[in-house]
């Protein structure tokens, strides 16, 4: 065991930790800049706008003249969307000729850009609300007929596991887990190639009676059981004060917990047993490790990938330790909906045993051994 | 004068070469320099192409039975977003459908919908949507939003004609305010366009950065890091071996980064609405940037070829992140917003968006682009500084 490494790699776990935890500490990112194109100066903009600042998701970075102005401010990265209202606009209500809004949204940014539109076009929906509220009271309509009215259909939307559609939640349970496999997959890559690279397989070997699965499996054990801990401290920390939805068993995410730093390190053994030069094999170690969060489909879903992909994310642990979370923490299945995925985690241990063999075969070759 | 310049110039040639020669002598940082960059750009490609989620599978329970309700369905199928894969008779079925992910969510309408609908009442739908991915749950929101949009326009002015009201005025009076809705710069929402561009930069940044972590852990390791700077340059002159071999990583990694970042976007269609020139422009003080940074942090942290893989590759992740590519810079709190200004990824990331897929001009990311050019002089200076800490380990 390297104490160093270990020391700097669990403060860099505490690191990733404490910044996902604050940084998203509000679930979803709130008050987004946004402006509003104000051609009208009416009674309608001057309330749409006072309607605006109240809400949390956004505020008014400010008011401009034109929409050119507006654009820059955007292109600038001042804000994400804005309204433009344009002149006549009130008049044009009062003498029932309906009049038209500009709402322009930064798809650039996806995740400010649908959010500040999906705030801006439900602020546009009340106050114009408001505007069909007044006519219809006026006509002697009760407030009841009116919500029928104004509203006749609800959509109330349920996510499952989720209940808040927290970010926090969202990203956290993945990218934790990520981030410790991530690190016990180099690490373990790393104890082997500095054998290899201080050419003291030999002696190593020798401790392990010249079995080279042997002699993996006593590097690997000792962090399987550090990554596996610090896992299960922060799986316990998230489910637990944090009170992150757990649907499922808790004896099931630990043991998938486990599976996946075990196929992790397997993976690890496997790239630095077949490439020779240890440096290399870290390299494209970490280019594996990299591609993982991309492909394990939590972010963008694997079934709208091509089939090459599809059949490329099988290769990647973390890709069905999602699929196993994704039952256990958000539908609260059991063991008969993630036996798939244990024995996919199960069968990376079959990359261990041709890593150990690889070893082997260039150990008795004197290739960089 | 002219022969000082002269012996500087020699002396930054001399450092240029030696570095050059070790580039391309080490195995490691030719795969980190050469294949990295080469491999990933299109990986990046394939695995967000689709750009977005169509035709999602989803369940219907209709327990009202209606017309209204009927036709809500009908329309929920013809979105692109979604697509009707089933439809139960009872909330149970549906359900058993979702735990076994034939179908990502579920629409169910309750038996008073047409009844409500009709007495002028408010009617509810209940969606039930996995959130494992975010995408799911937008879609399932999309469509059902859109459709219900459209019904409410349906509704409303069946409503005003039974109330004897004419088309244009009842029209009127549904929807006092309409809406131009303009997505700029990705007009479709799509992945690959907001994704692969602060994607392709981070694998930029992170490969100059591992490569010369790579470089500086192999001196620091073999302790030749002091040899590898030329005598009579060690004690004064130690910022013309920084520059000599800033000019290296320019002269090596300048054609990568255009490559990576304007020549391959071109290729596939992706938006690129700035100006090319810009584009240079701005790359200019990126690469200088974090070819400096990467130089400070291997003179003075790491000692073995391997350990920058081991210790810094996880912080790709939070880089990413800190970037504000992904979670908007005005929601993150006022520290993490000054951190992720001490990494050149932020504003290269910013500013490489606004120019490339928003068509801004280099003088409207003149805060990033002033940044950058900080950064560049500030770690410039401190990779100076760091050569005498070799001493020490050396």
């Amino acid at each position: 065991m390297h104490p160093r490494y270990l020391i700097l790699l669990t403060l860099g776990v505490v690191l990733a930790f404490v910044f996902f935890a604050t940084a998203t500490r509000n679930g979803q990112p709130t008050e987004l800049p946004v402006g509003v194109v104000d051609l009208d100066h009416s009674y309608l903009s001057r309330r749409l706008c006072h309607e605006l600042q109240a809400t949390q998701g956004v505020h008014i970075e400010a008011v401009y003249d034109n929409h050119t102005e507006a654009r820059l401010a955007m292109q600038q990265g001042k804000i994400f969307a804005f309204y433009e209202i344009p002149q006549g606009t009130y008049n044009k209500l009062l003498q029932f000729q309906a009049p038209r809004f500009g709402l322009y949204t930064n798809q650039a940014y996806l995740l400010a850009g649908s959010l500040s539109y999906r705030e801006l076009a439900t602020m546009g929906q009340l106050a114009a609300g408001a505007v069909q509220r007044e006519v219809l009271r006026k006509k002697g309509f009760t407030d009841d007929e009116i919500m029928g009215k104004i509203q006749p259909i609800a959509l109330e939307t349920h996510p499952i596991g989720n209940s808040k559609a927290s970010y926090q939640v969202y990203l956290m349970t993945t990218l934790i887990p990520g981030i410790i496999a991530l690190m016990a997959l180099l690490h373990t890559a790393y104890v082997i190639g500095r054998e290899r690279q201080e050419r003291t397989v030999g002696s190593w070997l020798r401790k392990a009676r010249y079995d080279t699965l042997r002699a993996m499996l006593g590097k690997m054990l000792p962090y399987t059981c550090y990554y596996t801990l610090l896992l299960a401290i922060a799986q316990f920390i998230m489910y637990g004060p944090m009170h992150f939805p757990l649907a499922g068993s808790w004896v099931l995410l630990m043991l998938m917990s486990l599976l996946l730093i075990v196929a992790a390190q397997c993976a690890g053994c496997f790239i630095m047993g077949c490439v020779p030069d240890p440096s290399v094999a870290m390299s494209l170690t970490s280019a594996y490790a990299t591609l993982s969060f991309s492909l394990c489909g939590f972010s963008f879903p694997v079934d709208a990938m091509p089939k090459v992909m599809q059949a490329f994310s099988l290769l990647f642990p973390l890709r069905h330790y999602w699929l196993s979370l994704r039952e256990i923490a958000y539908f609260g299945n059991g063991l008969s909906h993630c036996w798939v995925e244990i024995a996919a985690l199960l069968a990376f241990t079959i990359l261990l045993i041709v890593g150990a063999g690889m070893l082997r075969r260039q150990w008795r070759k004197g290739v960089a051994c | 004068m002219l022969k000082q310049l002269t012996a500087s110039l020699r002396d930054m040639w001399d450092v240029l070469s030696a570095e050059v020669r070790r580039v391309f002598s080490d195995k490691t940082v030719l795969v980190v320099f050469f294949l990295a960059t080469v491999v990933y750009p299109p990986l990046y490609y394939l695995i967000y192409s689709s750009e977005v989620l169509t035709s999602m599978p989803v369940a219907v329970v209709n327990l009202s039975q209606g017309e209204a309700s009927k036709r809500f369905i009908h329309k929920i199928d013809a979105t692109s977003e979604v697509d009707v894969a089933y439809r139960c008779l009872s909330f149970t079925d549906a359900q058993r459908l979702l735990l076994d992910h034939q179908v990502e969510a579920i629409f169910l309408f309750p038996s008073d919908y047409d009844r409500l609908l009709a007495q002028g009442k408010t009617a509810h739908i209940c969606c039930y949507s996995d959130i494992s991915s975010f995408l799911y749950y937008k879609n399932a929101l999309i469509g059902g939003s859109n459709v219900l949009l459209d019904e409410m326009h349906t509704i409303e002015l069946q409503h005003q004609s039974a109330e004897g009201m004419d088309g244009a005025q009842a029209e009127v009076q549904i929807k006092p305010i309409a809406y131009d809705d303009v997505k700029l710069y990705n007009p479709t929402g799509g992945y690959a366009s907001y994704f692969i561009p602060a994607l392709l930069l981070l694998v930029v940044h992170q490969t100059l950065f591992f490569g010369i972590c790579v470089l500086c852990g192999d001196a620091n390791e073999n302790r030749r890091a002091l040899k590898l700077i030329p005598p009579h340059l060690r004690k004064r002159s130690l910022h013309r071996v920084t520059f000599g071999r800033l000019l290296c990583f320019m002269f090596i990694y300048f054609p990568i980064t255009l490559f990576d970042l304007w020549l391959f976007p071109h290729w596939l269609g992706l938006p690129q609405l700035g100006s090319v020139a810009d584009v240079f422009l701005f790359l200019l003080p990126l690469v200088a940037s974090i070819a400096c940074f990467a130089m400070t942090f291997g003179n003075l942290f790491v000692r073995q070829r391997m350990s920058a893989f081991l210790c810094c590759l996880f912080f790709s992740v939070i880089l990413f992140f800190l970037s504000g590519a992904v979670w908007p810079q005005s929601s993150m709190p006022r520290f993490w917003l000054a951190v992720s200004y001490l990494f050149p990824s932020t504003p290269g990331i910013q500013g490489y968006l606004r120019i490339s897929s928003m068509g801004a001009a280099l003088s409207e990311v003149r805060g990033e682009y002033l940044a950058l050019w900080i950064q560049a002089g500030f770690y410039f200076i401190t990779a100076t500084l760091s050569n005498r800490f070799l001493k020490r380990f050396n």
